[in-house]
């Protein structure tokens, strides 16, 4: 299989707002032009400037989605019977659903949008959703659709990136208290498709993908298993919550490479939470036939997953929260 | 100018292009217009080309070589027009097309269809099935024939129409697509939630017909909503119906649930009822809006009557319990024949739930001390009434139930899933927890409604429609 490294993004840390110095902003600036989409290139637009606290405000409300550092720890007995009244249909119903939502070789009938293309336009989705401050569910459908478009439909490359806003456009509508508005994800590709163009190419979506919008993600997955695990007897909740944290950004890495289209959600969030446990060195694990998969199968996610960490290790330190960070030196990323 | 050189080098990586970006999307745009024109026919057979985007608008011989590998064409027609003969029934043809269960096909379409001999092949692909729905007319906005007008909403137009291919009557909403922000957020998800759910107590939505500048969604159509229902019987129901609707209401509910889907935005006017008693679930477009707006674009008010106070004060987190105090509200109004809490305004909609319900303390509702907005509003401190002085029709097991509904902590309020198997439906028997999804309550035949003290003259009354009724489809 051919691997995609991400590219090394300093510019994720500019694009999720934490640095705040005028000359680091326009030296990351310049690094994300490099990314291939023209962010803040030349215009007014920077991450910092389109709506100061945006990110920060988001990502507070959208905590009940997000993959906050230590939520996990945080979930009392009480709210966990919420969970187990419909934790079990949930994942039934969502399990159920998974075949009918993954995209099969999306990119086999495409004539121009390659693997390459693909793990661009993801990998510059990823610090823009966290700009916004949006959950990694916003994130996982809007992959999702922007696959399962791809595999109807061939599309030219140069409306490719307005496809991925459009994808992500719709992904908020779905799951997002605050959507981004059209105006920003425009000015986010530098002005160059019209809002028009934008709402035209939504419809076209909604109506190819006949409005079946509501994926299971590995978003989801991961909450479910990690609630399981919490749920047994001597489950360790910062391990878990550590877990996730990690799992997350493993999950969130893999969106990006097109080898992982392949493997289904919930075998992707069962892989990253075992192997997140393997990299963590936890003493209770994850005990992951919770996922319904034979080992073999795991195994060989878990080992693909691997490959794309040790690939991506920069890149991943910066998806992770600082605490999580700390916990990996293998990351060999000093912070 | 240099952005766009820039662009178009960015967007020039791997394959090798002549144009320019401002020729192809223009091209873009006119695929786009072309395409509304055929959208039905064309969309249904796979022809939507944003690939000829990329291809050169001359023609002049510099077409985009596709990579190595590609030899095929990108696009494929769907073929399923294939040869052979087959003879059509209609439960043949409802089956195969997975119609709704009580349609009837009228015969000259019947005949129609054999006289064209088309031909269903054996494994019908997704793409085929969508075109030949689109063949007897489904998808298609001349199937249905427009009667009244039931309403206008924010986004929405409500009518009521007949279906040509079944004669049924149904609910025709027509939304506009053309905002500022592209499709509205309620329309995507409710249609997104609806496809997926199919419960004798959920509304059913028949069709979905894209025109050029709006969706028509075709409903199943229902004459009353419980609103309506609570006016016509003089706003006092048997007590034995109200539980017989607190039940279709907490079994579509817990149907939803139970497949992650929430409601969002229950009151009577979204719980539609038919002349069986049946009662369905309308509605699910409702956003994640945090701020409640008070006044829809169209200056209707936004009920806050059936909100959970968590919600009022500005709670984002979105789970289950957010509907179990609507039907709570809902539950004390069919009992009571008034709304529990008709507040206008956030801070009075507030200050109703806790005269009645006791202003929350630490010990009824953890954390709330601590809330801001809660602290800001500076409420008198009330206690609790006993709920049986305000609904003294209801049983002790209907009080318990009612309290369980209208706790201040979310996470504490019953579910729905839970409701079901309360005291309180008990004398409605057992065999109602053992029916399939599909199957309506009536169909138990000792579960009949009962004829409502205050109604006046016949048990549904069909006059007495004000323009406004419906509301709850928008």
């Amino acid at each position: 299989a051919a691997w995609f490294a991400l590219p090394a993004c300093e510019s994720e840390e500019a694009v999720v707002g934490r640095s705040q110095s005028h000359g680091q902003a326009a030296e990351k600036r310049q690094t994300f032009r490099w990314l291939g989409f023209c962010f803040g290139d030349g215009g007014p637009l920077s991450a910092q400037t389109t709506s100061p606290g945006r990110a920060g405000r988001g990502a507070r409300e959208a905590g009940g989605d997000s993959f906050g550092g230590h939520r996990a720890a945080q979930i009392s007995a009480q709210e966990l019977q919420a969970f187990r009244e419909y934790g079990e249909s949930w994942y039934r119903s969502r399990k159920g659903l998974e075949s009918r939502f993954q995209p099969r070789e999306p990119l086999a009938r495409q004539p121009q949008v390659t693997a390459e293309a693909r793990c661009k336009l993801v990998s510059w989705l990823i610090p823009v959703h966290r700009h916004f401050g949006l959950s990694l569910e916003a994130l996982c459908l809007a992959v999702n659709i922007l696959d399962r478009f791809l595999a109807t439909t061939p599309v030219a490359a140069d409306c490719f990136q307005l496809l991925g806003v459009t994808a992500l456009l719709i992904a908020c509508k779905q799951v997002e208290v605050h959507p981004p508005s059209v105006k920003e994800l425009l000015a986010l590709c530098c002005d160059v498709f019209t809002r028009q163009q934008l709402r035209n190419l939504e419809c076209i979506v909604l109506h190819r993908l006949d409005f079946d919008l509501a994926a299971p993600t590995v978003s989801f997955f991961l909450e479910h298993f990690s609630q399981v695990r919490l749920e047994a007897r001597g489950a360790d909740a910062g391990e878990a919550a550590d877990a996730r944290s990690l799992a997350a950004g493993v999950a969130e890495l893999s969106l990006a490479d097109y080898a992982f289209t392949k493997y289904a959600p919930s075998l992707l969030a069962a892989s990253s939470l075992g192997l997140a446990d393997r990299l963590l060195r936890h003493r209770s694990p994850l005990d992951l036939r919770v996922s319904g998969y034979p080992e073999e199968l795991l195994r060989d996610c878990m080992d693909q997953l691997q490959l794309l960490v040790s690939l991506n290790r920069r890149s991943l330190s910066l998806l992770l929260p600082s605490e999580v960070a700390q916990k990996c030196p293998w990351l060999g990323v000093d912070r | 100018m240099n952005k766009m050189k820039n662009f178009k080098r960015r967007f020039s990586l791997s394959v090798p292009r002549t144009e320019t970006i401002e020729e192809s999307l223009t091209e873009f745009t006119e695929q786009f217009n072309q395409l509304n024109n055929h959208r039905n026919e064309d969309l249904a057979q796979g022809q939507l080309q944003l690939a000829q985007l990329g291809r050169d608008a001359g023609g002049d011989g510099s077409p985009v070589s596709p990579p190595e590998g590609q030899g095929q064409s990108p696009v494929a027609a769907v073929r399923y027009r294939n040869h052979g003969q087959r003879r059509f029934s209609t439960e043949d043809v409802s089956k195969r097309l997975s119609l709704p269960m009580d349609i009837r096909l009228p015969p000259e379409f019947l005949q129609k269809l054999q006289m064209e001999s088309l031909e269903l092949p054996k494994p019908l692909s997704r793409m085929s099935r969508r075109a030949s729905l689109s063949d007897i007319g489904f998808g298609k906005l001349e199937t249905y024939i427009k009667l009244d007008k039931l309403g206008e909403g924010t986004y929405a137009t409500v009518f009521k129409g007949r279906s040509k291919l079944t004669e049924n009557l149904v609910a025709l909403k027509e939304i506009r697509l053309e905002h500022e922000e592209g499709a509205p957020c309620t329309a995507i998800r409710e249609v997104s939630l609806l496809k997926n759910l199919k419960h004798a107590n959920i509304v059913t939505l028949h069709d979905i017909i894209h025109t050029e500048r709006s969706l028509t969604l075709v409903f199943e159509y229902l004459d009353n909503d419980l609103k309506q229902y609570l006016e016509n019987c003089g706003n006092l129901m048997s007590v034995h119906n109200v539980k017989i609707f607190m039940f279709q209401l907490l079994r579509g509910l817990a149907y939803c649930h139970s497949r992650k889907i929430l409601h969002r935005d229950l009151k009577p006017q979204n719980l539609l009822i038919n002349e069986r008693g049946e009662l369905k679930l309308a509605d699910f477009g409702l956003a994640r809006a945090k701020s409640v707006p008070t006044k829809t674009y169209s200056n209707e008010v936004v009920t806050l009557w059936y909100r959970p106070p968590d919600v009022l004060l500005g709670s984002t987190e979105y789970s289950t319990p957010i509907d179990m105090w609507g039907v709570g509200c809902i539950h004390y109004e069919m009992v009571t024949g008034r709304p529990m809490f008709p507040g206008s305004t956030v801070k009075e909609e507030l200050h109703l739930i806790f005269r009645l319900l006791g202003t929350p303390t630490e010990d009824t509702w953890p954390g709330i001390t601590s809330n801001e907005e809660f602290k800001a509003y500076n409420f008198p401190q009330y206690r609790a009434q006993p709920l049986i002085n305000h609904a003294p029709r209801l049983d002790s097991e209907g009080v318990d139930l009612l309290t369980n509904l209208l706790l201040y902590r979310a996470k504490g309020r019953i579910s729905a899933e839970a409701a079901l198997q309360h005291p309180y439906f008990r004398s409605l028997g057992e065999r109602l927890h053992l029916l399939p999804d599909n199957a309506s309550i009536f169909s138990l035949k000792e579960i009949q409604l009962q004829k409502d003290p205050g109604h006046r003259g016949s048990a549904f009354q069909h006059s007495a429609r004000g323009k406004n009724r419906r509301q709850s489809i928008f």
